[in-house]
């Protein structure tokens, strides 16, 4: 399947966003791959999601030492999909907030970081009602749509390849 | 650990953070070597919307909420816990308000057992074995821990980081002590019992029950085939109890040892809530022994002269066992007295105590100050000073361990 | 690419349907020739398998009922004991509440999703006729009979 633009969305575990920007042609940055990369990494073994001390220590590169370790450690995971942006969708008072968004410090720096990128960003207000929804359906979709489709398969395909060589790298 | 009671502890593990900083592992296995698994509460999710308000304590984070919401499934009983575990990333202030109060409220409106933590990347499981040790023993052990007499002829061995003691008790009584330097923990221990079984006068067959304690426990404890090996804060607990004659109630134990301190609340020889330090050796028997190297005098004379000394006069701007140090060394070359800078010493390791360890253990009187340091006069004047309570030091306060221990053998004697 | 054809991945779909339910739709998989695991769950499905496999499969699932059946991707296989109630002890794993608020928000999300598709239908419709889905003749057939 090949994407057009890679939107990251908060939260970023989100059904709906994930689904709303993959129904729409492009491609969700979320938490759900990360962890995916994580747990089927034969190397590990440092259960539940094979996040290891060293990871906190990969944040470093998002939030110093003196930040604790579990918002370093989120980061390590959060950091990469800022970095791949090229758009972003932010949920507001989104209704429950644990385990990966459960840290709302980490969640205040991901958001800082996402909007000061300067990518284009939506920020709107997880729905209460069916008239919300509609809204909040309709200004996502308008979004999505607004987002460059331009991209050659070819483009997408080099620029797939740089991240990955880097991350050999590490 | 003996067969009978040494079943399956269900701790219920109440925490923020601790998947995301790469511990969770290390609590696994520290939870596996005491025989414990971690379990987590089932909660009701549409109460973490109100569960700011219920508590009282409003949070932004979604998982200190779902602290509180799992604290209470525990108390009220929905989740079936022996233990709670709690604990959130160090240095998150957010986290230390709702470990605190989520401690607080299951110690008061429950008989569970609760130890609370704060971890870094670090965090390894040889530093959460102690306290999972002792909490799981206080779940699986509670009737050993009632005991209030020593009967029968036992003996205790606590094999210190800096020095290693050593007792004999019969019918309830101390009629021997040892206490020795630690070098190798196998042969100052045998030292240090030695000592002890001589001066009882009775040989190491008569003994009826032995219990170790201490860093050393495990090796001794095997090798001379103890009938108990016990963590310290367990035996300390009941220790200081013990010798400062305060079974009954309440009572908040700090003990000072050498290389780290413990700060355990104690509810009818049981302990509770407690804190452990051992980042820094600044709070430790072994600063002590720096300044009165320094000062040119043995640590026995430490803390008389401490206790002429005001520690007002002498500037410390540190905690830390190597720059403290020096800042005493050049208050004396800038005049400072001896005395002065003892009582500095004294005053430096009470108020770090005070800051790292007493914040989250609910000070009850009687405050007994027991460890080796207790000796050191200027210490529980120090703490006097700083808390403006009666600090209480028993006799043998330097062998709690190890009485504590002869004590706690004693219920094997009849079994 | 051939590293990316043996990826395994695993897709969880929520289905909010009044016209296909997750047994449906697990039955449309497991009568596929694709080699995957499919387990039913409270809001749908869980599918695991190789990742073209999984996204060729879910996209199909999708248009049983395009706009009430929704997709995320899972960073965990279903059934992991790192994530597993059972072997975990007691309480689910901190996505599903989440999840959970997510999923009572899709009849909504649904029907936005309708009406969005109802209006450019109409719009395209003005340029040039709109050839009507069979899902929808098939409404229109059973509103006609209901008559």
């Amino acid at each position: 399947m090949s994407f057009l633009a890679k939107v990251f969305i908060y939260p970023i575990n989100s059904l709906i966003l994930a689904d709303l920007v993959e129904r729409f042609g492009h491609k969700p940055l979320t938490m759900m791959s990360q962890i995916r990369e994580k747990v089927t990494s034969l190397s590990l073994d440092s259960p539940p999601i094979n996040i290891t001390p060293e990871d906190p220590k990969l944040g470093l590169k998002y939030a110093a030492i003196e930040v604790p370790a579990g918002v370093r450690g989120r980061m390590s995971l959060i950091g990469p999909l800022i970095e791949q942006a090229e758009s972003a969708i932010i949920v507001e008072n989104p209704p429950t907030d644990f385990g990966c968004v459960g840290c709302n410090r980490t969640n205040e720096l991901t958001k800082y970081l996402i909007r000061s990128k300067g990518v284009p960003v939506l920020e709107v207000k997880y729905p209460e009602s069916d008239e919300e929804a509609r809204d909040f359906v309709n200004k996502i979709v308008a979004f999505l749509e607004s987002l460059p489709k331009e991209k050659s398969e070819e483009d997408e395909k080099a620029k797939e390849k740089e991240p990955a060589e880097k991350e050999g790298k590490k | 650990m003996s067969g009978e009671d040494s079943g399956l502890v269900k701790i219920a593990l109440v925490s923020c953070g601790s998947e995301y900083a790469g511990v969770q592992p290390e609590f696994e296995e520290a939870a596996a070597k005491v025989n414990a698994k971690f379990i987590y509460p089932e909660i009701d999710v549409a109460s973490i919307d109100t569960i700011g308000r219920d508590f009282g304590l409003e949070v932004a984070s979604g998982d200190l909420r779902l602290m509180m919401a799992r604290a209470k499934a525990v108390v009220e009983g929905t989740t079936n816990a022996d233990g709670v575990f709690i604990t959130t990333c160090f240095r998150c202030a957010e986290g230390a308000i709702v470990r605190n109060e989520v401690r607080r409220y299951i110690h008061e409106h429950s008989n569970i057992p609760v130890i609370s933590y704060s971890f870094t990347e670090s965090t390894s499981a040889g530093t959460l074995l102690t306290r999972l040790e002792a909490l799981t023993t206080i779940v699986r052990r509670k009737h050993l821990l009632t005991r209030e007499v020593q009967t029968g002829l036992t003996a205790g061995i606590d094999s210190g980081s800096t020095t290693t003691k050593a007792v004999v008790m019969r019918n309830n009584k101390i009629i021997g002590k040892g206490w020795v330097p630690t070098t190798k923990v196998l042969e100052s221990a045998e030292e240090a019992y030695s000592q002890a079984l001589k001066e009882a006068g009775v040989s190491k067959e008569e003994i009826q029950a032995l219990g170790t304690t201490g860093y050393g426990r495990f090796l001794i404890g095997n090798s001379l085939k103890a009938q108990l090996i016990q963590e310290e804060i367990t035996v300390n607990s009941k220790g200081a109890v013990y010798l400062a004659n305060k079974q009954k109630g309440s009572a908040t134990v700090i003990d000072i040892g050498g290389m780290d301190n413990k700060a355990i609340s104690v509810q009818d020889g049981i302990p509770g809530m407690f804190t452990m330090g051992g980042i820094c050796a600044g709070a430790s028997g072994r600063f002590f022994e720096m300044i009165s190297k320094r000062l040119g005098v043995d640590i026995t004379e430490l803390g008389a002269l401490a206790v002429k000394g005001m520690h007002e006069n002498v500037s410390m701007n540190s905690y830390c066992i190597v720059f403290g140090t020096q800042s005493l060394v050049n208050s004396l070359a800038k005049g400072a007295t001896p005395e002065d800078v003892a009582a500095a010493a004294c005053y430096s390791v009470v108020e770090q105590i005070y800051e790292q360890q007493l914040q989250e253990v609910d000070v009850k009187e009687p405050l007994i100050l027991v460890g080796g340091s207790s000796l050191i006069a200027g210490v529980p004047k120090a703490l006097e000073d700083l808390l403006k309570i009666k600090v209480l030091v028993p006799e043998n306060s330097h062998l709690i361990g190890a009485v504590g221990a002869a004590l706690l053998a004693s219920g094997f004697v009849e079994e | 690419m051939t590293e990316t054809k043996k990826e395994e991945i695993t897709k969880y779909i929520v289905i909010s349907s009044d016209k296909v339910l997750p047994s449906d739709a697990a039955m449309k998989i497991y009568e596929s020739e694709f080699p995957v695991t499919v387990k039913e769950t409270c809001f749908g499905l869980i599918v695991s398998g190789a990742r073209d496999d999984v996204e060729t499969l879910v996209e199909q699932i999708r248009q049983l009922d395009k706009n009430h059946i929704f997709v995320k991707d899972r960073g965990f296989p279903p059934g992991d004991e790192r994530r597993c109630r059972a072997s975990r002890g007691g309480g689910p794993r901190p996505g599903f509440h989440f999840l959970r608020e997510e999923v009572e928000m899709l009849p909504a999300i649904g029907a936005a999703l309708d009406e969005l598709e109802a209006k450019e239908c109409m719009t395209e419709k003005r340029k040039a006729k709109c050839r009507l889905k069979t899902s929808d003749l098939e409404k229109v057939i059973e509103e006609e009979l209901a008559r």
